[in-house]
């Protein structure tokens, strides 16, 4: 009785250890993914600003192309708009992605 | 299936030559004429009038004439219709406003004339030769470059396109599969180049306008250019076949029209000019003014006594 009363103690233990060290891999992983997830939006951004450029004056392709396109741009332009809001606080937000307090 | 294309400065006569060169290539092949430009005269010319814009004018002739207004109409309801079943949540704003807009936006027009000619190439394969009267100089030459700065375009974009999948690629093996239950809007999104529905557009246009550039720069297609003996009219030749030379689309004739006794001198001129700018292998002719057409004279307008096709039906056409 005693004994397996100890040995749900370890397994739990165990369980315990092993879920610390796999959230701080998940950590890890997040830390090395933020910036690659900041180009990624980056590159996001750049695509839908080169589509819908036109909009605000940059050179852009045929608007045909635009019109194609649109359809499956939901994403970009949610990541355009996004940044548009963000971009009065440019500073701040690579402050954040790179950890400088 | 042979393709020729009719240009020149607007009032030379092209939509007359190009129904006389259907006419005439019609006695032995079968022949479908299409008007592109917006002036449509091509029923006049043959003296008919043209139902839903198309009529048998004999067993081996067709006529076309390409409403564009309509072109450009429905080619923004069919993108409406695929914007609509993407956002749903867009269903309830009024999307027909802002397309009422974009119909006015540069460049459709020309696509809505580049997508009639992809059709008509693409579905026409039983007509012998496809004969198009082209709109004057400038839309002519920026819908017949339209190919070629889109695929430019679209390298571009593919590029970043592949890159954006690139990123979202590693994210995924970084952060490997996702647990049970667990959701991430990052992990969800495609990154695989087969999976990726713009990359996917992308590519498909991409194919079209590569084979529509390969048909246009082809041995089977050639540019008719059509000028009268005058120096505007020799100008704006010398600037089309400039331009034809830059994206690459042979020419197959040099047509003087409107020549008489009079300005037979000036017609030899101007052609040698244009002769020497296309280069030897391009051959020229020229059409004397008849000036029964202009009295309203029994000859119907697309019945010209010079033969076209003895230039035409020979198979060859030169690269300017």
């Amino acid at each position: 009785m005693t004994r397996s009363k100890s040995n749900r103690k370890t397994s739990s233990l165990i369980r315990y250890c092993r879920r610390i060290f796999s959230d701080i891999g998940a950590l890890q992983r997040e830390n090395l993914v933020s910036l690659t997830c900041l180009e990624a939006q980056e590159l996001e951004n750049i695509f839908a600003l080169l589509l819908l450029g036109s909009f605000v004056g940059l050179p852009s392709p045929p608007s045909f192309l635009a019109v194609e396109l649109l359809p499956f741009m939901e994403r970009e332009i949610q990541v355009l708009h996004r940044r548009a809001e963000d971009a009065g606080d440019m500073l701040a937000e690579i402050a954040g992605t790179l950890g400088i307090d | 299936m042979k393709i020729l294309f009719f240009t020149g400065k607007g009032g030379v006569g092209k939509s007359t030559l190009a129904a006389a060169a259907a006419w005439q290539l019609s006695q032995r092949k079968r022949v479908l004429a299409v008007s592109l430009d917006p002036a449509h005269n091509l029923g006049d010319v043959f003296g008919v009038s043209l139902v839903d814009g198309r009529r048998n004018f004999s067993a081996t002739l067709q006529l076309r004439e390409v409403d564009l207004k309509k072109l450009s109409r429905d080619y923004l309801e069919r993108e409406t219709s695929v914007l609509s079943e993407s956002y749903h949540y867009l269903r309830t704003l009024n999307l027909d406003r802002y397309f009422s807009i974009l119909k006015y936006s540069p460049g459709i027009e020309e696509y809505a004339l580049l997508n009639s000619i992809e059709k008509t190439l693409r579905e026409e394969g039983a007509f012998d030769y496809i004969v198009f009267d082209t709109p004057p100089t400038g839309l002519t030459l920026r819908f017949l470059a339209l190919p070629q700065v889109t695929i430019t375009w679209i390298e571009r974009l593919t590029a970043i396109r592949r890159q954006i999948l690139d990123k979202r690629h590693t994210i995924q093996k970084i952060r490997g599969p996702l647990k049970e239950g667990e959701e991430s809007p990052e992990i969800r999104l495609q990154y695989d180049e087969r999976d990726d529905d713009i990359l996917k557009r992308l590519r498909t246009l991409d194919g079209n306008y590569r084979d529509l550039t390969r048909t246009l720069q082809g041995a089977d297609c050639g540019v008719v250019v059509v000028f009268n003996p005058d120096l505007l009219s020799l100008r704006e030749s010398e600037r089309l076949i400039e331009g034809l030379r830059e994206l690459k689309l042979p020419l197959a004739l040099l047509i003087a029209n409107k020549v008489t006794e009079e300005n037979r001198p000036t017609a030899e001129r101007v052609t040698g000019a244009l002769k020497r700018r296309a280069g030897a292998a391009v051959p020229a002719t020229s059409v004397a003014l008849n000036r029964e057409f202009v009295l309203g004279g029994p000859a119907p307008l697309y019945g010209i006594a010079e033969d076209l096709t003895a230039h035409l039906d020979r198979g060859g056409t030169g690269h300017v």
